[in-house]
Order: C-alpha cells, then structure tokens, then sequence
C-alpha cells in the first residue's frame, strides 16, 4: 500500500480486459481439439477417454436423469455451504471477543481441520438418516466451517495496529471498532473462505453420496455408470459437477467483486 | 478470478508475520514464547475437553427429556446407537476386532491406516514433485501459465473425487494394483496447491534482490537455484501441508471407490455396513482416521519448522 | 500568550518499561504551553521522544508524571470530544472505503447525520484539492493524494487542534515541499492549531510559527525558536536569506544539543 504508483489507471477497458482473455480461449479451444483429435486418430478406447463429441452426445441423451439427480446435490450443496458459513462466521465472531482464547482455539481448528473430515459421512448417516438431505449437507457444511472459522477470526483480529491507533484517535467506541474496522477488515479472509469453501462443499456431498442414500444424486450417478461401464456417460456427470464447482466459484466471486469493490486492487496486481 | 484466492487460507509464515495483531506482537517476548510453547497445548488440550463434555452433557441431556424439547425432537437422537458413550468407543479399541480373531480393533484400525498413510504419502510425494516442475515451468514460461492458470483453477472447483472412480477403472484396465490408483487420486489432490504456493513463493523475492543477482551476472539457473527456491520455501511448506491433508483425502476417497482392498477408508466403510452391530466401531474408526491425518501433517509440520529454523523467530 | 494557551504541558515525564531492568526515559520534566492558533513544530534526531510528546497530548499513551491539559481539559476529555484531528506517518485510510468515505470516518464515529457529513466531507476534498477523487479507492491514489486525503479526514469533524505524527516523511522532496505549501494554505483557511512532528530542519522552519527543538536521551525540550518569516510563505520564501538565516539557528540549537554527540 505505501508503494502505490503516482497514478494507475481506472477501470481497465474493455479491449485489454478482452485480450486478457484471449490466451484463456485460445488455450480452451486447443486443448478441445487436441483431445478430440487424438482419440479419433488414435483409435483411443472409450474407458480411457471418450471423446468431447461423444460426452456431449451421452449428456444430450441422459440429460433427464443427470439435471434431475444434480438437483440433489446443489440443493445439499447450497444447504451445506449456508450451514457451515454462517456456523463458522458467528463461532468467530464469539471467539473473536476473547483474544486470548483465539489463539489456542484457532490452533486447535487448524489442527482438526487436518483429519479427513470426509470420514464423517457415514456417521452423518446415521444421524440424519441415510435420505436426508441433511446428512449430505452436513458433511459439507464441516468441511466449509473450518476454512470459514479460522479465516474470519484472523480476519476479525489482524487488524493494522495504525487503523486500530486511527479508530482510538477518533474516541471510537468497541461497537464502532467492530462495525467499521474489524468486520469490513475480514470481508477479503471471509471471501477466501467461502471460495475454498464451494469446492469442499461440493466434495463433501459427493463423497457422502458414495456411502449411500438416494440413488438420485450426481456422485452416485457418476459411480454408477462407471460401474456399467458406461464411460461417456460417467464422463458426462463429471463436467457437470465440474460445471457446478465453476459456477458456484464465479457466484462468491461475483459477490466478492458486488460487496468488496476495492478489492480490484489484488485483481490487477496479481494478473 | 486469481489463482491464489484457492490456496490462501493457511497463509506462508512469511506473509503471516506482517500484520500480526498487536496483542501477539507485545507478547513476542522471550518470556512469551516458553508460555505460548505450553498454552497451545493446555488450550487444545481443553477444547478436546469441551468437545467431549459436549458430547457427553448432550447425550446425557436427551436421555433425560427422551430427545425432546417443548415438543421438538433433537437433531441428533441420543441412544446408543447413534451416540455411543465415548468410554465405549475408547473400550471397542481394545476388544478384538472380529469374533473369533485375537487381533483387538485398535491394532486392525492402525493396520489399515497405515495402508493408507502409505498411499497418501506416496501421492504427496509424486504430487508435490509434479506441483513443484509445474510452478517452476508456470515461472518461466509466462505466456503458458497465463493460458493454463485459468483452467487449472477451474480444473480445483471441479469436485476432484467426482473422478475418483474412473481413475480405479483407468487402474484396473492398465493391470496396476488398486493402490496405485488410490495413489494417483491423491497425487491428483495434491498437486494444486504446491503448484500455487510454490509459484507465489517463487515469485516472492522483491525486485532489489533480483536484480542484484543480475548484476553479479548470475543467470537462470542460479537465480531460481540460489534465490527464488530459498525465498520459497515457506510458501512451499505452506502448500505442502495443505497437500498432505489433501492427500490423505484423496486416499480415503479412493479406497471407498477402488472397490477391493485394504485402507482405513475400507474399514470405515465396512464398519458403517455393520453399524448396527456395533456403532461404536464406526466410530473408532472416525477417530482414527482423524488422529491419523492429523498426525501425518503434524509430521510435515516438524520437517518445516526444521527446514526453517533459521527464517523467523517463531 | 497565557490566556490563549491551547495546549499545556507541565512536568511531564514517560518512562518505558518502568520498574525493569530495560527502562527507557522516553521524556523528560518536558514543559510546554501552544497559544490557539501556532503552528508548532516538534524538531529532533529519533529517539528524541518527539512522536511520544505528541501521542501524550493526544491521549494515545498516558504520561508517566506530570500534567497535560488539552483545550481546557484532560487530553482524555479532548478525544472524546473529538477536540483535535491527527495524521500519522502513514495515511492508514481504509482500503475498503472510497476517497470520500474515508473522510467522513470521523463524522461517522461522531455520530453526525449522514446528510451533514456527506456536505462536510466535500468540503473538507474541496480544501485539499481532491474533489475529483471522491470515488476513488486509496490503492488508485498516490502516497501525496493519500496523505491529503489523511488531512481532509483529520480536519474533518473541525477540530481546534491537528496533531501531525511526520506526516510528509514517507514522500519524495518534491511532493513534500508541494505539500507543505497546501498545509500552510490550510491552516491560514482553518486557523486551526498545529502540532507538527518532523525531523527535517527546512520543514519545520518554513512551516511554524514555533519551532520546539528536542534532545536525546533522555528527551527533552532544548530550544524553543519563533519563526517570524512573513506569510504568505511561498516557493521564493525557501531562498531568502531570512529563511537561510533561521535554518542556521536551529542547526545550531539542535547541534548544541548534547544528544547530538551521545547519538553519534
């Protein structure tokens, strides 16, 4: 921040924004075409790769089932994404009001946070019962409320000791603190979270359908046709859960841009 | 969308000393390490406890009201079945693991974990490596990365497990034992964030050291030998522990869909079929699972702070 | 000059690590009284104590002994009352907020209605020259638009009194001595006190009406020097002989300072 240049320029325009894009087209493009052409030249069997066309013709013919039994899942996704955010953000704002507990608290969700919490699903399982959705959300929503937890309580209490001088200049008052300071201070931590977040939360209810409940489910309908074997099919459910991991991602990024626009600073540093 | 958004959470050493908070900077005296050595701890120690006393005071709490509330039904019911009492779950470890074999469930749990342990390291090794040459190249080749970066974070959104199975099948097709596709499932989970951290961290040495190495007329092989690999390395660590847990992930993950095999995924499995007859053998298994992954990073964690030791006083 | 004192200090000491064996007598029986309206700079080599003088009166750290009275009241009474404005070395402006928005801060905390600060705050860019910026974030600024937009802030709930911890420091000379002229615009617009913390001779020189020259260890007032160059003070005021003749003054206080030699 104290090595800003004299004068950067504001918004980039739309052509530069355009060309940036271009390698990322390019790069899509090519890596398509590759694919397709080397399984059509060389005659690759379908279990090891079926070809672009071919999951895109097995997407087109099941596309019934597979939106049907995506449905699920985001539905678990979302459910688990909210849960184990909004746990995570008011567990940190709790322990947030106790510097001195955070430390060894935080150290402890760092470390638990290294089990594979995926391992719960079976437990969630009989919790919740095998159907519910609330099992498959669950498993999610741990995941999610680590990365969340943590990430805001640093957030919450890294604060820059000038901004804290600042505030206590101006007779700010605790609440004040919070409000102006601390909480716009853990939006960026917060944001972070929540886009390692989506990937865990979809992760989470994937696995989880692996150990059973409704057949109607992206993760079993992947398993499933694998097992067939009915690899472009299989191949079909795979994108579109990847589909759905992008898309979520570009949703909490959209957001971050919506709520934080300042934040445009890390954008163009870091392109 | 920026690639280092995915990997920030557990943020490089390096970059987390900057804006320590007040409160942490007045006690980093030598007095304040020697304490914060025995509060980390004493407080995890007593959030262990909290958790069971949780556990306990709320399986205790919905047998008294007979898991209802003014007329709600908990969450969670709390009979033995779905919450075995925690001295259970510890005496299952001890008891033997199947009626009529000696071995107690505890040696069988830790048998199978390090099954899994082994696959999990396996692909942290091959990942990192790969995670590794892929951040070097990203460095030097820029108009690549910028072409690749994108579909490569894209490529992490996309739930990873979700391909477990087809890579068991790739597997098996190919001949190869089940672990050596479990493996590549969790060298497939690792790589990303060694790649993202070890680019960051390459990228790390400010300008003036960079071009002092120009001016003593070293060239690239030094410069990314002598300064950018040392520069990087907390970053490097950083990425690492984050692989390794999801390196243990991705084992676990793909035992459950290698079908066959040994692992303690396997045995959580297995004991989640059998759940009735003995819940709190699922539940073992759970824990051991946990303290398995937690002890596996832990492991990396001493490597980094030994490779480190140098760097800050921490 | 008694009737009109602002600001008084009397007897005051600040004393580090009080009581161990690490110690530091930071100030030392320090007195001073700033008349309403001066522009007083503290001058000294680091270590002089002169930033810490300074977060005394603004009640940002408590005296070891001695007593401070900050426009009629305990420094304490003064920041609640929101009595004076304070720029730091750094502008530390809020990265989450625009220009503008970063300048209503302190009408905010003061619980000032959101229309009357939204007008104040305009005003206040309007005096620092950023009125085009007001959209702006602070990472789109430069550090000299930045240290206005600190100002503006400062001055922004019209305060009696501008505490100013180097705020010029962190810029290059040109921008420095640019900025220097605005802040004596500033003042002359506002007639508001000044207290300004630099180590650099010049600045204080063609800034004040007072320069306050400190000592090392222990810290100490060692000259208090009035600077009575006419104003306007502009560009041409730097090369008069007047203004060569009283930066050779202070050199002189701040080298007789005995510090001077115990620091080197």
């Amino acid at each position: 921040m104290s090595t800003v240049p004299l004068s950067r320029p504001g918004r980039p325009a739309l052509m530069s924004r355009a060309l940036r894009l271009t390698p990322v087209a390019v790069t899509a493009v090519l890596l398509l075409g590759l694919w397709q052409s080397v399984v059509v030249l060389f005659d690759v069997p379908v279990f090891i790769m079926p070809s672009p066309v071919m999951i895109a013709e097995a997407f087109q013919q099941d596309f019934g089932t597979i939106m049907s039994a995506s449905r699920s899942t985001v539905e678990s996704v979302l459910l688990g994404l909210v849960l184990g955010s909004l746990g995570g953000v008011a567990v940190a704002l709790v322990v947030s009001r106790f510097p001195r507990m955070s430390g060894p608290v935080l150290n402890t969700a760092v470390l638990v946070n290294c089990a594979p919490i995926v391992a719960l699903a079976p437990i969630f399982n009989n919790w919740f019962g095998v159907t519910s959705m609330l099992s498959k959300a669950g498993v999610a929503a741990v995941m999610v409320f680590f990365p969340v937890f943590v990430n805001t309580t640093r957030g919450l209490l890294q604060i820059a000791p000038l901004h804290v001088e600042i505030m206590e200049s101006l007779a700010a008052r605790p609440r004040q603190v919070a409000l102006l300071l601390r909480l716009p201070n853990a939006l960026p931590f917060i944001f972070n979270a929540l886009k390692l977040g989506t990937t865990l939360a979809v992760i989470g209810v994937i696995v989880s359908e692996y150990f059973g409940g409704s057949t109607e489910a992206l993760g079993v309908y992947i398993a499933y046709q694998a097992a067939l074997p009915r690899f472009d099919y299989a191949w079909a459910g795979i994108l579109v859960s990847g589909a759905l991991g992008l898309a979520m991602f570009g949703v909490v990024t959209l957001l971050e841009r919506f709520l934080m626009p300042w934040h445009e600073s890390l954008h163009e540093e870091e392109s | 969308m920026t690639a280092t958004n995915i990997s920030a959470s557990p943020r490089p050493p390096a970059a987390r000393e900057e804006q320590a908070d007040p409160a942490t900077l007045r006690g980093r005296g030598r007095g304040g390490a020697l304490a914060r050595r025995l509060v980390d701890p004493l407080g995890a120690l007593l959030v262990v406890v909290v958790l069971a006393g949780l556990w306990e005071g709320y399986k205790a709490l919905g047998r008294a009201v007979d898991d209802r509330i003014l007329g709600i039904g908990l969450p969670v019911a709390t009979d033995d079945l779905s919450m075995p009492h925690l001295w259970t779950i510890f005496g299952s470890l001890t008891a033997p693991a199947r009626a009529g074999d000696p071995t107690s469930l505890a040696v069988y749990l830790i048998g199978e974990t390090t099954v899994t342990l082994r696959e999990a390291l396996y692909g942290l090794t091959a990942g990192s490596l790969l995670g590794l040459a892929l951040a070097v190249l990203f460095l030097h080749l820029a108009p690549v990365s910028r072409g690749l970066m994108p579909w490569l974070v894209a490529s992490q959104t996309v739930p990873l497990v979700a391909i477990a199975p087809m890579i068991v099948i790739w597997g098996g097709k190919a001949g190869l034992q089940p672990w050596v596709a479990v493996t590549g499932i969790a060298a497939y989970l690792a790589f990303f964030p060694v790649t993202i951290n070890s680019l960051r961290g390459l990228k790390s040495p400010p300008k003036v050291q960079l071009e002092f190495m120009r001016s003593v007329g070293a060239g690239r092989a030094r410069v990314l030998w002598s300064l950018r690999f040392p520069a990087a390395l907390p970053y490097v660590f950083a990425g690492l522990r984050l692989a390794a847990t999801a390196s243990v992930v991705g084992a676990i993950v793909g035992e459950l869909s290698a079908g066959t095999g040994r692992g303690i995924g396997r045995a959580i499995l297995t004991s989640a079929y059998y759940y009735s007859n003995g819940p709190e053998k699922l539940y073992a298994a759970v824990l051991v699972a946990a303290i398995a992954g937690i002890l596996f990073v832990q492991v990396l964690s001493l490597l980094e702070r030994f490779a480190l030791r140098n760097r800050h006083a921490r | 000059m008694a009737e009109h004192a602002i600001i008084s200090v009397r007897g005051v000491d600040k004393v580090f690590n009080s009581g161990s064996d690490r110690a530091v007598t930071a100030l030392q029986d320090i007195d001073l009284t700033i008349g309403r309206g001066e522009f007083i700079s503290l001058l000294g080599p680091s270590g002089c104590g002169k930033s810490t003088l300074l977060r005394v009166m603004a009640d940002l750290t408590g005296p070891t002994s001695g007593t401070v009275t900050v426009n009629g009241k305990t420094p304490g009474a003064a920041r609640a009352d929101r009595d004076y404005g304070m720029v730091f070395q750094q502008a530390g402006l809020f990265e989450w907020r625009n220009v503008l928005r970063n300048v209503e801060l302190p009408l905010q905390v003061a619980g000032v209605k959101k229309e009357v600060h939204r007008a104040k705050a305009l005003e206040m860019l309007e005096l620092v020259r950023l009125s085009d910026f007001a959209g702006h974030y602070p990472w789109q600024l430069s550090g000299g638009m930045q240290q206005r937009v600190a100002i503006a802030r400062a001055l922004s709930a019209d305060p009696e009194i501008l505490f100013m911890d180097e705020p010029l420091g962190a810029l290059d000379e040109m921008n420095r001595e640019r900025l220097q002229g605005e802040l004596l615009r500033i003042w002359g617009d506002t007639r508001t006190t000044v207290v300004f913390v630099t180590h650099s001779i010049s600045e204080a020189v063609f800034l004040s009406s007072r320069v306050v020259v400190m000592s090392a260890r222990p810290g100490r007032v060692a000259a208090c020097i009035d600077v009575d160059l006419p104003h306007p003070r502009t560009a041409e005021t730097r090369t008069t002989p007047e203004f060569f003749e009283k930066v050779k003054e202070v050199r002189q206080a701040l080298h007789g300072a005995p510090s001077e030699q115990a620091a080197a």
